[in-house]
């Protein structure tokens, strides 16, 4: 066969992760172990469907964001390695959407990609200077894959779930899973991992399946796997 | 265009074909969407392969699908007869492309609209097609690519995703029609949009300037599967490779399979269908060669 061989479409996954000051000790603790239990689910579904590849990346985030997982990796393959509180830290959001935003820019990610999705978890209320939350959102929402993205949230805490977050997410079908406490946190990555993995089951009763998720009415979140339709 | 040599032979063309259907689509239930078919006439040859969206909205696309290619392909023969008939300029090339593009739009929403008479849709169509506020030809919405091939010229004609691959001889290749920035792998343009002639790219090529080993058309199954990243280039230098050394024959047996991998759980999953024409000697040529999904 003519070319370089062939693989299954990459679906590129980032995780936005709270990392300021207030995600210390048992907090940071269950979301690293939370990740880390999510990871299998996400592989597990990988293995069984037939269509998409997944690529993990993670930034983490507090007064400024950095890339704790800067390049795409397999999922199958990857070993999380804890994220780490930043003392003092404040927890500004705009700036990490504009690194997303960087990092789905046309030419940075594969044209036959799926929808990318993205996982931003939190403890907190953005506390971004006046514009800097939405100057971020704008950045990344100006790019293609960015706008069309799958974006969840997950609060840590009922005080964490805000009207920014859903801005970040952006459909009002999809509601901001709340973690009451730590021990919550892996039970709604789970969910939030399966909603990306059952987008691709057709036929499946989407209401039922989101009522089980999220505990809300709705439909599950379909955007990835969305196929063709006209511009 | 590149010049890189003139000769005043053109070669007769073959044509090979291969579709199948996605992995997502066999576990899902649905019917390979795509459809392809071709022609070989006293005119020169015509090729056309199209791809039914997979939106739930567009339900019959398979249908209008297999309706594109056969509707293209009567009317890109009797732009062959026209090419190959006159001395043809370059400005009436573009020009056929054109019309070819026109009389493909308006004879596939005639085509439409009939079967809808002999098969209107059903209370749970009817049903869908109101939720979605749609017009009775977007169930059946379709891309189309069409190539001509007659005299010393190589019409082209698309309206959606997928690709077209013109190689050379040298194994470098290009893109007979212009590319698309609404086409973001999610959407594309469509025969079934009000405005589906605006949509259509359209490219003339004189074979006697560009002198072409292989032109390679296929649906975005293909595409969506390869590795390479752009898998053009590659792909262009090995069917450069394997025009020169293997006979038609061989691609005969092996095209369906590449089309298969493409559709494979390790590729995109998707239904993928290729048109490969060849110069050639015309051992294999069969004359009208149509299939369709299902």
């Amino acid at each position: 066969m003519p070319g370089g061989g062939i693989s299954r479409r990459p679906l590129h996954f980032i995780i936005l992760a709270d990392c300021s000051g207030g995600m210390k000790g048992e907090k940071i603790q269950a979301l690293n172990f939370a990740i880390a239990d999510m990871l299998p689910h996400l592989a597990a579904w990988e293995r069984d469907q037939e269509r998409a590849q997944v690529f993990i990346r993670a930034i983490a985030f507090a007064t400024e964001p950095w890339w704790h997982i800067a390049e795409p990796q397999p999922v199958a393959q990857l070993g999380w390695k804890p994220l780490q509180p930043v003392p003092k830290g404040l927890t500004n959001m705009g700036p990490a959407f504009a690194l997303v935003g960087q990092a789905l820019a046309s030419g940075r990610i594969e044209r036959r990609a799926l929808r990318p999705a993205m996982l931003l978890i939190t403890d907190g209320l953005a506390t971004d200077p006046p514009g800097g939350f939405e100057a971020g959102l704008s950045a990344m929402m100006a790019e293609p894959a960015g706008q069309a993205a799958l974006r969840l949230a997950i609060a840590i805490g009922r005080d964490a779930k805000s009207a920014a977050l859903d801005r970040f997410i952006g459909d009002p079908g999809v509601p901001v899973l709340v973690a009451d406490s730590s021990e919550d946190i892996a039970d709604r990555l789970v969910a939030a991992s399966l909603a990306v993995s059952r987008m691709s089951e057709a036929g499946a009763d989407r209401g039922a399946v989101a009522r089980r998720l999220f505990g809300a009415p709705g439909d599950v979140p379909s955007k990835i796997f969305d196929q063709d339709t006209i511009v | 265009m590149t010049t890189d040599s003139t000769t005043d032979e053109v070669a007769t063309w073959q044509v090979i074909t291969g579709s199948a259907r996605g992995a997502t689509h066999r576990v899902n239930g649905l019917p390979n969407q795509d459809a392809v078919a071709s022609q070989d006439g006293p005119g020169g040859v015509v090729v056309a392969i199209a791809d039914g969206h997979g939106h739930v909205r567009h339900f019959r696309s398979a249908h209008g699908a297999a309706l594109a290619v056969d509707v293209a392909c009567r009317v890109a023969s009797q732009a062959a007869a026209g090419l190959a008939a006159d001395a043809t300029e370059d400005e009436e090339a573009e020009r056929a492309g054109q019309e070819l593009a026109r009389a493909t739009v308006a004879d596939w929403r005639s085509a439409v609209a009939g079967q809808l008479e002999v098969r209107p849709y059903t209370a749970e169509e009817q049903s869908i097609l109101d939720r979605s506020a749609d017009t009775p030809v977007v169930p059946y919405g379709s891309t189309l690519l069409v190539a001509v091939i007659a005299a010393q010229w190589l019409v082209c004609a698309q309206i959606g995703d997928g690709d077209m691959l013109a190689v050379r001889p040298d194994g470098s290749s290009f893109a007979p029609v212009a590319g698309d920035d609404r086409l973001d792998g999610r959407r594309t343009t469509s025969l079934c949009q009000p405005d589906a002639l605006a949509s259509f790219r359209t490219g003339a090529h004189d074979l006697r300037q560009v002198p072409l080993a292989a032109l390679l058309l296929a649906t975005d199954g293909y595409g969506n599967a390869q590795a390479d990243e752009p898998w053009q280039p590659s792909v262009g230098r090995d069917l450069a490779e394997l025009a020169a050394c293997r006979d038609r024959h061989w691609f005969g047996q092996e095209v369906p399979g590449w089309a298969e991998r493409c559709a494979s759980a390790e590729g995109s999953g998707d239904d993928a269908t290729i048109a490969l024409l060849l110069p050639g000697d015309g051992q294999d040529s069969d004359g009208r060669d149509a299939e369709e999904g299902g």
